[in-house]
């Protein structure tokens, strides 16, 4: 997408098609995608159970949630912005569902679109109060962090909700045309969120506003309205993932999704957006959502011990972000 | 004399573009040796070379006879070159004594082991200001605290700390007030004295005959010659920089003023916009003058819908418009050009082409994409007509010369294709060739029929420019001449008037006097 397409300075004499081909493989997308390769190789060699497409798909079916988060997440960390409250807004939506139709009475179909109602609202409310009052989105999200998972506590007592009828695990448990159903809604959520971003007027005043704030604004983009909008299409994932989340696991409790928000920002990061805003691209999350998902997965099947299993992949992800920086600086990227 | 400081030879190639082509430059013990050139020339790589930040990729740099070669700034510094550079680079936070001894501060014994001794440094400190004539500055005030003059005096007395022998400074008086400029002269010239070398850029011709010995001008990478500055004249170093005479500064054409296209009727936003009320016509370039803090800015930015109008009337076309964000200003073409273009003109980590469309995204969709085809061309077309020096449209802001990023700042509002082009400080901080392209550019345009509300600190330039020129003072248009009127005096005096009596009105009274090259 955009952010790959590089040309790469040092080839600017040579055949267009090997320069951009060099260009592509050797940006963060293109290296950390070979980074993902070597990772599968070495994982394949040590479980035969790894490798095989029923245990791949599977996998995918495991972080759709948050790679559905991510998503917005790309577009708020470009900003330089970043959103913490997703995790409790993922669980506060969960619950009002669960409950709306639990214990109100509430038709399903209903509860399920109050679900993504709830966390539309909720990122509103953060956006509102980053862009009208001026709070920092650490400083609001942290507190809505809090706020979000204690209002959705208030309203499970502890409790949960459970015994949905069959059709509602269609989507988190059932596959449709051979793949997991929920994945075809982060595959095409993740090609427009792609699009937007790297082709769009307002997907270039995101990149603008992460360089530059002031100067986007000066050249008429309309940031406030921007960062209104992505904030709020977080709020929206959240509840949106909320549902499928509670679809696949069957049953929904106010502590679910707690610290989720860390596993959204590192395949984020990981993925090549900077914390520092400006740069990042849809493709890089996904790779990086991925890469930690099989790292993971892999290494269980491995029959590597738990604790070493989250050791080896801390120290992976150092690696392949230092292996990045690397290739960046070789080859004059920034 | 013998030299201090040789390079020969020296080339330095970037991706796409020869920086420096076979240069040379001498110094001696006890020189103010000014480097003279256009942005872009090559000065700022030069000093880079000498000062370890690059490696040239051919010559040879000798010191004291002795061929060298730096691979890291400290390098050059442990050998006695220290740079003063445009953005000073202290630390805002931390103490006069601890910014001077950054790195090389004075140990002391504190039982088996060794601690920094702060009162040592603070008491060098003291000293390296005094030997400096600079005896009213407490080295344990921080840094942050200090005026743009005291902390370049502080990196002076950094670099004095580090017993530099050669000492680079990059336009230094860019952001002085003249009493400041004055005392930096002094120091320099007891630098001088003590057989320091010195590297002086300056964009400010008048500053080279004061201080400089002699004087060594670049043009496009290459050499172009070194003379003693007893020998030549301002005419002559302009020639040898641009390479051709630049005849007239302020090319002003005689233009058909039309009807008023944008008038405001006692706009109100406190604290700086107190009922301000004109007209501007078609055709016509009006000189917004006025000292800095006179609230110049502020009415272009309410104007432009940065800061909305508390109450007053804007009327486009004789029709009362809203204004409340930029994007409705464009909707009604209007277009800023805005007074600092390192945070508000231009995203300089982007590229051209992106800085160029920023303004115009919307215009060029095929359907809800951006249509790259079109943003490319019209890239190509901006550099093409602004004559804009870049090897391609790729290339980031930040990599161009400030002639360039400036230009890149004006192309991006000529390709929204404003009716009303409001240009704040349009030639601060750039040299003498882009600014007289920048004035024939603005004059083109009024004569094609833009209105022109040009907002500048220099005189000469609203003298040379305008067709009219409004005076603001205290957020309020006090004085209006017409082009035949105008005098430097009469402007100045209605700009300061009986009231002004304060810092900002003394810096600013320097401008007056100052009309580079013109």
């Amino acid at each position: 997408m955009a952010v790959t397409e590089r040309p790469s300075q040092l080839t600017e004499q040579s055949n267009p098609i090997v320069s951009r081909l060099r260009a592509v493989v050797l940006s963060k997308e293109g290296i950390l995608f070979l980074i993902m390769i070597a990772a599968m190789l070495i994982l394949s060699l040590l479980t035969d159970k790894f490798l095989t497409t029923n245990n791949l798909l599977n996998q995918l079916r495991l972080v759709t949630e948050i790679g559905l988060m991510a998503l917005p997440m790309t577009f708020i960390i470009i900003t330089g912005g970043i959103d913490l409250s997703v995790g409790s807004i993922f669980g506060l939506s969960a619950i009002v569902m669960g409950f709306l139709w639990q214990d109100s009475g509430w038709p399903l179909e209903l509860a399920i679109i109050m679900c993504m109602v709830v966390g539309t609202t909720a990122g509103f409310m953060n956006g509102l109060f980053i862009v009208r009052v001026g709070v920092p989105p650490l400083i609001m999200t942290l507190a809505t962090l809090a706020l979000y998972r204690g209002m959705a506590l208030g309203v499970s007592e502890a409790r949960s909700a459970r015994g949905f009828p069959d059709w509602f695990f269609d989507l988190g448990q059932r596959q449709f045309l051979g793949i997991p159903s929920q994945l075809w809604i982060l595959l095409i959520a993740a090609i427009i969120a792609g699009i937007v971003l790297a082709r769009t007027p307002f997907g270039r005043g995101i990149y603008a506003m992460g360089n530059n704030e002031l100067g986007a604004r000066f050249s008429g983009i309309p940031v406030r309205l921007y960062k209104l909008a992505i904030y709020t299409f977080s709020g929206f994932m959240a509840g949106l993932a909320g549902y499928i989340f509670t679809s696949r696991i069957s049953t929904t409790r106010a502590d679910m999704g707690t610290g989720l928000e860390l596993d959204v920002i590192a395949a984020v990061v990981l993925g090549g957006t900077s914390i520092n805003g400006g740069s990042g691209s849809i493709v890089g999350t996904m790779i990086g959502l991925i890469l930690i998902q099989l790292l993971k997965n892999g290494l269980l099947l491995g029959g590597i011990k738990g604790d070493a299993t989250i050791v080896i992949i801390g120290a992976i992800l150092i690696l392949a972000i230092l292996i990045n920086n690397l290739v960046q600086r070789r080859t004059g990227g920034d | 004399m013998g030299a201090i400081l040789e390079l020969e030879n020296i080339s330095k190639q970037f991706p796409g573009v020869k920086a420096l082509d076979d240069v040379r430059f001498d110094m001696a013990a006890g020189e103010v040796h000014a480097l003279l050139g256009e942005n872009g020339a090559g000065k700022s790589t030069l000093i880079k070379i000498i000062s370890g930040v690059y490696k040239q990729d051919g010559g040879t740099i000798r010191l004291d006879g002795e061929t060298v070669s730096f691979n890291t700034p400290r390098e050059a510094q442990q050998r006695g070159i220290a740079t003063i550079y445009q953005e000073l680079s202290l630390y805002p936070e931390l103490t006069v004594a601890e910014n001077i001894f950054m790195g090389h501060a004075p140990r002391r014994k504190l039982g088996p082991i060794e601690v920094l001794d702060w009162g040592a440094a603070n008491r060098r400190a003291q000293e390296i200001l005094a030997s400096l004539n600079i005896h009213d500055l407490d080295v344990t005030r921080k840094i942050g605290t200090l005026t743009v003059g005291n902390r370049q005096r502080v990196e002076i007395a950094k670099a004095l700390s580090l017993n530099a022998r050669i000492l680079i400074m990059d336009e230094p008086t860019a952001a002085l007030t003249e009493a400041d400029v004055e005392r930096l002269f002094n120091i320099v010239r007891l630098l001088r004295e003590r057989g320091v070398g010195i590297i002086y850029i300056s964009h400010r011709l008048h500053e080279v005959f004061e201080l400089a010995d002699r004087v060594t001008v670049l043009r496009d990478g290459q050499y172009v010659g070194t003379k003693p500055v007893s020998e030549t004249s301002e005419d002559d170093l302009v020639s040898m920089m641009v390479g051709r005479t630049i005849d007239n500064l302020f090319p002003k054409l005689e233009t058909e003023v039309g009807k008023p296209v944008l008038e405001i009727r006692s706009l109100w936003r406190k604290p700086l916009t107190r009922g301000v009320s004109f007209q501007l016509r078609a055709g016509e370039i009006v000189g917004l003058a006025g000292l800095v803090g006179s609230g110049r800015s502020e009415v272009a930015q309410v104007i432009f819908g940065i800061n909305p109008a508390e109450s007053g009337e804007i009327l486009i076309d004789g029709k009362p418009v809203t204004i409340k964000h930029p994007g409705q200003a464009m909707n009604h073409g209007i277009a800023y050009v805005p007074e600092d273009r390192g945070t508000q003109g231009l995203v300089r980590q982007m590229r051209i082409r992106e800085n160029v469309s920023l303004s115009v995204l919307k215009a060029i969709r095929s359907g809800l994409f951006i249509n790259r085809k079109q943003e490319r061309s019209l890239a190509t077309s901006m550099i093409k007509q602004l004559n804009i020096r870049a090897y391609s449209t790729e290339q980031v802001v930040n990599k161009l010369s400030g002639g360039n990023q400036q230009k890149v700042v004006v192309s991006k509002w000529l390709a929204s294709k404003p009716r009303i082009l409001i240009m704040d400080e349009p030639t601060r901080g750039i040299d003498v060739g882009a600014k007289a392209e920048i004035h024939r550019l603005m004059s083109e345009l009024a004569r094609e029929g833009l209105a022109v509300l040009m907002i500048s600190s220099e005189l000469p330039e609203i003298l040379g420019m305008s067709d009219r020129i409004l005076v603001m003072r205290g957020g309020q248009v006090v004085a209006e001449f017409s082009r035949q009127e105008a005098t430097q005096e009469r402007i100045a005096a209605a700009m300061m008037s009986e009231t002004a009596g304060n810092g900002a009105a003394k810096s600013e009274t320097m401008m007056i006097g100052e009309s580079e090259t013109a």
